[in-house]
């Protein structure tokens, strides 16, 4: 508690820092004009600005002109300006209170230098009358003790609304015609019809061929031009869209991410931060130019073929009834050949395998229902190289066999041990039996000697 | 005006806070658009009237409120002050009371309960210095803790000395001996307060009885996130 706090003075400017160390009071040798003393501060004298930008947390800004404020001591333009602390007038509204206001108030401003501290903090803290607290306030606010250098923007972050992501690389992305004035793009998070001019409010319409929204009414009543029909459109959730509002910073992040991690979403994820992998890759499909950033990592000419092939089948499928198969068959579409094959291979064993547990305890045909899903998986697996696939089912199935016989053995294995155990129970329980039995005829003729001998002692008293 | 032995009079004095400071506390509950805005603190009644709409209006500013709070709020400390003066022009009387005052506050994480005797006549008081004090010798960290202890202490003060004043009138009013007087105002002070008196006779000593230790000790409780959540909302279930 007894460092000093240093300060430095440059000779030209008009704000000292004050570093803001942990300590709280100086020791009291300080003298209180701070002038005098060179102790060396790691930071850089300020700059002749009158504000200087908002400070390290080390150091807080204090104007020249309060170069006079000391913790300990109270300085004459302090009771000046605050006489009613200092003229004895009441016996408990003294300059110790007066010390005690202020020294809490900077400690307080200062545990959060970039922070305005307003009035309320402060007196919600102070035990004391309102009206002083006050003034003292507004007293240390006027000479810059606080609230000197913080940044005044203390509302919440305001809303990227973004600059068009697209602009970049926008030209050939049709603007619509006169007929359906821009709508901004996606990135904006207010969405106004193109035909009807209105806001859109809970859902709207959006169509990113010729990239144009429209209001739900609107695309209910075919209000759109010519050439657009009804599937071009997709739905977008106003309250979705509105979190999800890719700014260009995120773009240009994601399709680094991408560069440098491939296929990993998981790390693309990472790297762009507050986006999860599904977003990443919903957002980055809806990308005019992704694939060209892709680099995929085995593009030859046959592959970025058959992808743009596979694109444009992909489009028949989104339509598929089921939105489950819709979804695999585009994220397989999306993952790439190998890594679709191996994951269907993947899920397919797994659930042999489960199904073989559930199915050697229920003892039925597990087998017809490892088919059924083996089917299911291999439509799915539609849009993939159909050989392939059913080599790997065929592989499937073998294993799959081996593993029922291999379990039918085991337990029986185990049922036989289980039984000896039960038999020779029996047995030890068998002889155990006996041998009580035995020593209970022992017992019996024991009892028996007993008696006669009794008995013949009885007799030969009587005799004698 | 003699006082007979028995209950100990003084003069009359002119209302005030029987504190060093004649300070009045403020408690504020207002909504507005489904906001609630309480609050509590003390308040100088000398300072300039021009201060209530300064102060009002720098609450809503950092607090944010919406601006429909700012008459409400103005409107509420004058009436407040104004009771209080209409009060001070008048007489008050106090004996030798020496009252209990009894805390029992949650202030976010803390609660705190206490209790402790304080005396009526002793104008050097200062709610706030103990309220200072307390929460130092406790180590509560919560600085909101403070002012609200010294609120609670002004208030309870506050209630008595107004409960003398309207004493002293319903005296006045009455036209009958001094005697029937001070059967008033005993009757009409805490009955605990007579009872202390008994306690400072000369057969008790001034050392508290052990057995009465527990209930004149602070209890500080810290309460967790939850245990704050459920007692805000048995609050607002008994408000309803």
């Amino acid at each position: 508690m007894a460092e000093k706090s240093p300060v430095k003075e440059a000779a030209s400017s008009e704000s000292i820092p004050i570093s803001n160390s942990n300590q709280l009071k100086p020791s009291p040798q300080l003298p209180s004009k701070f002038s005098s003393q060179t102790a060396p501060n790691s930071e850089v004298p300020s700059t002749p600005t009158s504000r200087p930008p908002s400070a390290d947390a080390d150091v807080v800004y204090v104007p020249s002109y309060s170069r006079w404020f000391s913790w300990d001591k109270i300085d004459s333009c302090e009771s000046r300006f605050l006489p009613e602390f200092f003229d004895g007038r009441s016996a408990s509204k003294g300059p110790s209170l007066y010390i005690y206001y202020r020294n809490s108030i900077i400690k307080l401003f200062r545990e959060n230098p970039s922070r305005k501290i307003t009035f309320t903090d402060v007196r919600k803290t102070l035990v004391g009358d309102v009206g002083s607290i006050r003034r003292v306030f507004d007293f240390l606010d006027h000479w810059g003790l606080i609230n000197y250098s913080a940044s005044s923007a203390l509302s919440k972050p305001s809303k990227d609304t973004g600059s068009n992501i697209k602009s970049s690389d926008s030209p050939s992305v049709e603007s619509p015609s006169s007929a359906a004035p821009t709508s901004k793009h996606s990135s904006n998070s207010r969405r106004i019809c193109g035909a009807c001019k209105s806001l859109c409010t809970i859902a709207c319409f959006v169509c990113d061929k010729y990239d144009s929204t429209l209001c739900a009414r609107c695309y209910v009543r075919g209000n759109f031009r010519v050439g657009l029909s009804n599937a071009d459109f997709r739905r977008v959730e106003i309250t979705d869209e509105a979190k999800a509002d890719w700014s260009e910073k995120e773009t240009l992040l994601l399709l680094e991410a991408i560069m440098h991690y491939g296929d990993d979403w998981k790390k693309v994820a990472q790297h762009v931060g507050g986006r999860t992998d599904k977003d990443c890759v919903a957002h980055f499909v809806k990308l005019p130019f992704g694939e060209e950033y892709l680099g995929h990592p085995l593009s030859n000419d046959d592959e970025s073929g058959f992808e743009t092939n596979k694109r444009m089948c992909l489009t028949p499928l989104a339509d598929a009834s089921n939105p489950i198969m819709a979804q695999a068959a585009f994220l397989s579409a999306l993952a790439g050949v190998e890594i679709a094959e191996a994951a269907a291979q993947a899920a397919v064993s797994v659930l042999s395998q489960v199904d073989d547990i559930t199915a050697s305890r229920v003892g039925s045909g597990s087998l017809e229902r490892n088919s059924k899903r083996e089917s299911e998986i291999s439509s799915n697996g539609d849009t993939n190289q159909n050989a392939l696939e059913r080599a790997a089912y065929a592989d499937a199935n073998s294993l799959l066999d081996k593993e029922e016989q291999d379990i039918e053995r085991a337990i029986t294995g185990i049922t036989e041990v289980q039984m000896k155990e039960i038999q020779d129970k029996f047995l030890r329980f068998e002889e155990m039996d006996l041998q009580t039995e035995k020593e209970r005829q022992q017992l019996e003729s024991m009892k028996n000697l007993l008696f006669i001998d009794q008995l013949n002692l009885s007799f030969r008293r009587n005799y004698t | 005006m003699k006082s007979p032995a028995s209950a100990s009079w003084k003069a009359p004095l002119k209302f005030r806070m029987p504190t060093a400071e004649n300070l009045i506390p403020i408690r504020l509950d207002i909504e507005v658009d489904g906001q609630r805005y309480k609050d509590a603190f003390t308040w100088n009644p000398y300072d300039p009237d021009s201060e209530v709409v300064m102060f009002a209006k720098r609450t809503v500013k950092d607090l944010k409120l919406a601006p429909g709070f700012l008459p409400q709020i103005v409107q509420s400390i004058q009436s407040q002050l104004a009771t209080f003066r209409s009060y001070e022009g008048q007489d008050m009387y106090v004996g030798d009371k020496i009252i209990p005052i009894k805390l029992d506050l949650q202030v976010n994480h803390t609660v705190i309960r206490d209790q402790f005797l304080w005396d009526l006549n002793n104008f050097d008081s200062d709610p706030e210095e103990f309220a200072r004090t307390l929460c130092k010798d406790l180590g509560i960290e919560d600085p909101e803790v403070g002012p609200a202890v010294a609120f609670a202490i002004r208030e309870q003060l506050y209630e008595i000395a107004i409960q003398n004043v309207t004493s002293a009138r319903e005296n006045r009013i009455s036209k009958k001996g001094r005697r029937a007087a001070e059967h008033f105002t005993p009757s009409k002070a805490s009955g605990a307060a007579l009872d202390l008196m008994k306690l400072f006779s000369f057969r008790s000593s001034v050392v508290r009885k052990r057995k009465e230790w527990d209930y004149y000790k602070p209890v500080l409780d810290l309460l967790s996130n939850e245990e704050v959540d459920a007692l805000e909302a048995k609050e607002e279930r008994s408000g309803r």
